[in-house]
């Protein structure tokens, strides 16, 4: 098999699925966040945005903490420090693979 | 394909989406504006305007300490029960960078006060230097995270900054003047930006729990 295609087929499957791969690339670039911001910025339904965190969390790259502020539950999903040496190695990897390609 | 690089440029745009970062640095602005031209205003070697020199560096960091209240009061309020809670990473300052940049800073102060002192002609570029480096920062923000408004606002400050000095309004009053334009210009602008923020996007009703729970 070819380098790139050998490169490609090693791909992190978790973090490759387009919806988990959003919601990966936003808590790159933040502390945490709740529920009500990763569907609002990913445009998944609750169903949809639970199952693909529910993958997350199962990976280790996410950590979900049910908390409350005042009175409203609250969600918190934040990434890992596994998770975001995937999220890191599956930038470099699909990076690497479109220069060759 | 997933565009990653936008998916991350967005997410740190949505911090400025509220407005209430302009909103609360420009209320600060406003209040130190004020404060030096208060400071202008009075008898020179009176005692008020002495107390009101010492105590201005206490007002700077009380300014630091308050932007940082204001956005947390307005996002709480206004931003989380509408788009939802985020908290952004903070950005790590190594103490290498830190040092430097006490030093510049230590450095330019020196620089200026003899400057000052042996050419008092050059304090009327006073503004010009505040509205400066403001200028330089909501350009750095306004490419960062892709918010035009910013790149609008660091334009304007260079303008402000210009025409005061232009005008022949300098020293103390001069940056008072600028920062009191530059912070009204924020607000202005974060208003605006909330208004816009609040009509796209209503408080949702509340429908039962969230999170992995609802499923």
């Amino acid at each position: 098999m070819p380098a790139d295609l050998r490169s490609l087929a090693e791909i992190d499957r978790v973090i490759h699925e387009p919806a988990r791969l959003a919601l990966t690339a936003i808590l790159s670039v933040v502390e945490s966040a709740d529920f009500l911001y990763l569907q609002r910025e990913t445009g998944l339904t609750k169903g949809n945005l639970s199952s693909h965190l529910t993958k997350l969390e199962e990976a280790g790259y996410v950590a979900i903490e049910k908390t409350y502020r005042g009175r409203i539950p609250l969600t918190l999903v934040r990434l890992t420090d596994a998770g975001a040496a995937a999220y890191k190695a599956y930038r470099a990897r699909f990076k690497k693979f479109l220069e060759r390609t | 394909m997933i565009d990653i690089d936008r998916i991350e440029k967005r997410t740190v745009r949505s911090f400025y989406d509220d407005g209430s970062f302009e909103i609360a640095s420009g209320f600060v602005f406003v209040l130190i504006g004020g404060y030096l031209y208060v400071q202008t205003a009075l008898p020179k070697g009176s005692a008020l305007a002495a107390i009101m020199g010492v105590a201005l560096i206490g007002v700077i960091f009380l300014a630091g300490f308050l932007v940082n209240r204001i956005i947390r009061v307005l996002k709480r309020r206004i931003t989380y029960p509408r788009t939802g809670y985020v908290a952004f990473k903070k950005q790590p300052v190594s103490p290498r960078k830190r040092r430097r940049a006490g030093l510049f800073g230590g450095f330019m102060g020196l620089l200026l006060v003899p400057l000052l002192t042996l050419a008092p002609s050059l304090s009327a570029l006073l503004p010009i230097m505040v509205s400066f480096p403001l200028a330089m920062i909501a350009f750095k923000i306004a490419n960062k995270a892709g918010v035009a408004r910013f790149f609008v606002l660091a334009a304007l400050s260079a303008v402000i900054g210009f025409a005061l000095t232009a005008a022949g309004i300098g020293g103390a009053r001069g940056i008072g003047l600028a920062f009191g334009l530059i912070g009204g210009s924020m607000i202005l602008s974060g208003v605006t930006a909330l208004v816009v923020y609040l009509r796209r996007n209503p408080r949702p009703a509340p429908d039962g729990p969230e999170g992995p729970d609802a499923r």
